[in-house]
């Protein structure tokens, strides 16, 4: 009877006490992700593509709508050799990281002596802050770190000194070693939570089709997991593009990444630079927004080509 | 066509012992069913069949020949998963003709014997869909045609109905047999529905516990079990002690004619055993039939074609089935028949 009140009510428009109450509570229980969404994150994207273009009356400037900020950012050189170190250090450290997070998870899902113990150690870096990752790389790995100093003390170099530059070129091993440092354990979470998913009967099934472990991981294993593979790269990739703290410390200096010549023009005593810092904050949004949407669409190309909605 | 063969096969996991002690020799072609209830032991001796486990003692021989170091990928096995175990993201066609593309084979061949599966699991028009968009018998024909394909010297499936829904079951367990019989492939299936084990396979091995219990026959394990525990898990329900004297057997409720009495000493302890649908029930007593007895209805569950009834004779209570065209009811005074030839005796050191 409950249900045809129900029905009635909303045929002839109006609504129930019941109906109100659960409306309140879904808006309710939305309310945090909304505002923090739409109000935070939206309203800041907003406002920095309206001092991208121009609009910062409170710095006594508004030109908007004035694309010269992008123009003067886009026409100069330093501009792409800054995009490039960029997407070099995200995409090369997020490789890197995944191939050893496969391989991870490959182990963990077999059984091994004090596999309970190595579970809890390799999330270790997970719970450290990237500040103290970079710090131990400043630690280990420079010139006069604790790595060049046993070299020497073991006579394979003469003195820490000419121990091979790692940290500050723009190779950016230092950048990319503590992106994978810390970014290992976060993949190996998500691909072994896949990998327990799909269980092991689907490589024992090819095993005994008569697969080597080569054809199993690739055909078998490797298209299974892709979900796993996909969310944690997409997430890694997207932070080590942004990422602002390691390039600064541990990168080679001019030019630098991005998000440190944003910073830089927003730590300049010229506040109009403020507003070229926010067109380079718009510019890294940009390209990663449009890499990872390519990204996924062509995963989900994929995703619908094997049968997936 | 080959013969498979388990010595002294025994599995340990730690120090958990799976398999005891199996010894067990199917022949070429046979079809043979491993019953026995949840954790006995029988996926752990299908999973050594075919290598994705290794016996810590005793050996596996395919044609005599020892293959129990042999990797899963070079014995040329077949396995049916209870899951299925299809691959996702491949459609049926890829499914089918994994085995063979990892082996190498030309494509013209591998086109060739996918027509010729595809038609035998009448698959042909599920070609180009993906496990997901099958149905559980359909994903089932999936598996054993992937499997088929390869042509595997013994074929293995755990728990092959398990998944599937009753009506679908009767008609698989007639694809699975023609398909058996079609091929003459030494077949070898896990499962703990005695109904199965029994109208599928020609031998049945019952486990327990990771020991072989009895290895024969459906009808002489479901007639002739050797022991009180193999005969209980196959759904026999009339088991009572008993003195053999005299050429009868002297149980608590009567004296009663039996045959195989000869075998025991006189005054000789045994367990006895008559199938509830072995048991006569009437309304009235029959002059001068033998091993006739007097009870009482205390139950009678209906189930569709039979009728169950426990008959409270003397002491003792007794399980008998009857067609369900005329249901008695409870408290009914009825006679029981225990015909002497459906007896079956247990010396009481089998058990």
């Amino acid at each position: 009877m409950a249900t045809q009140d129900t029905a009635l009510d909303t045929r002839s428009g109006r609504r129930s006490t019941a109906q109100r109450n659960a409306l309140f509570l879904r808006i309710a229980e939305l309310a945090p992700i909304v505002i923090v969404l739409f109000v935070l994150f939206g309203g800041a994207l907003v406002l920095a593509l309206l001092q991208s273009l121009g609009f910062a009356p409170w710095f006594g400037i508004n030109t908007f709508p004035d694309f010269s900020y992008f123009g003067a950012l886009w026409g100069s050189s330093a501009f792409w050799v800054s995009l490039g170190l960029t997407l070099y250090y995200g995409l090369v450290s997020t490789i890197i990281a995944l191939i050893m997070a496969i391989v991870l998870s490959l182990a963990l899902i077999k059984p091994f002596r004090g596999k309970t113990l190595y579970k809890y150690l390799y999330k270790l870096p997970l719970m450290i802050p990237y500040t103290v990752g970079i710090a131990l790389a400043v630690l280990m790995l420079g010139n006069g770190g604790i790595l060049s100093r046993l070299m020497a003390l073991v006579g394979m170099i003469d003195n820490p000194g000419d121990f091979p530059q790692i940290l500050k070129t723009h190779y950016g091993w230092g950048i990319i070693a503590v992106y994978v440092w810390k970014q290992v354990p976060f993949m190996t979470l998500a691909i072994y939570a896949v990998l327990l998913g799909i269980g092991r009967e689907t490589e024992e099934a090819a095993a005994i089709l008569g697969a080597t472990r080569r054809q199993i991981f690739f055909s078998v294993t490797l298209p299974q997991i892709l979900p796993g593979i996909v969310s944690s790269t997409l997430i890694c990739f997207a932070f080590n593009v942004g990422a602002f703290e390691a390039p600064f410390i541990l990168g080679g200096g001019y030019p630098d990444t991005l998000p440190v010549v944003a910073w830089r023009y927003f730590n300049d005593a010229n506040y109009a630079f403020q507003l070229q810092g926010m067109a380079t904050v718009v510019s890294i949004g940009i390209v990663a927004g449009v890499i990872l949407f390519a990204y996924l669409a062509v995963y989900r190309r994929y995703e619908r080509m094997r049968g997936r909605a | 066509m080959t013969q498979v063969q388990l010595r002294a096969v025994r599995k340990e996991f730690g120090s958990f012992v799976a398999l005891e002690h199996i010894d067990l020799n199917i022949a070429s072609g046979e079809l043979v069913a491993l019953l026995g209830p949840s954790g006995c032991g029988k996926t752990t001796t299908l999973r050594m069949i075919s290598g994705l486990d290794n016996p810590t003692n005793g050996e596996i021989l395919f044609d005599g020949k020892d293959v129990s170091e042999v990797p899963v990928r070079d014995r040329n096995v077949g396995m049916v998963f209870q899951r299925y175990a299809l691959f996702p993201h491949m459609n049926v066609e890829k499914n089918i003709t994994f085995g063979l593309r990892v082996r190498n084979v030309s494509p013209e061949e591998v086109s060739e014997r996918l027509e010729e599966i595809l038609d035998i699991v009448q698959l042909t028009q599920f070609r180009h869909r993906f496990p997901a968009q099958l149905s559980g018998g359909q994903m089932q024909r999936v598996a054993i045609a992937r499997t088929l394909i390869t042509k595997p010297s013994v074929l293995m499936m755990d728990e092959p109905l398990a998944n599937l829904d009753t009506n679908l079951r009767g008609e698989m367990r007639r694809f699975i047999r023609d398909l058996q019989q079609r091929f003459n492939i030494t077949t070898i299936f896990v499962t703990h529905d005695q109904v199965e084990a029994m109208e599928l396979s020609d031998r049945v091995a019952v486990l327990f516990d990771g020991r072989l219990e009895q290895f024969d026959t459906p009808d002489a394990i479901y007639h002739r079990p050797d022991k009180i525990s193999v005969a209980k898990f196959m759904g026999a329900s009339n088991i009572f002690e008993c003195t053999v004297a005299d050429g009868m057997i002297k149980a608590g409720f009567a004296d009663l004619a039996a045959i195989g009495t000869q075998a025991f000493a006189q005054g000789e302890r045994a367990d006895a055993m008559v199938r509830s649908e072995a048991i006569r029930l009437l309304k009235e007593p029959q002059d001068g039939a033998a091993n006739q007895v007097e009870g009482e209805i205390r139950t009678a569950d209906f189930f569709g074609a039979t009728v169950s009834y426990t008959v409270q004779v003397g002491e003792h209570e007794l399980n008998v089935d009857e067609h369900s065209t005329e249901k008695l009811e409870t408290g009914s005074r009825v006679f029981l028949q225990l015909p002497g030839d459906r007896i079956w005796l247990f010396p009481k050191r089998a058990n």
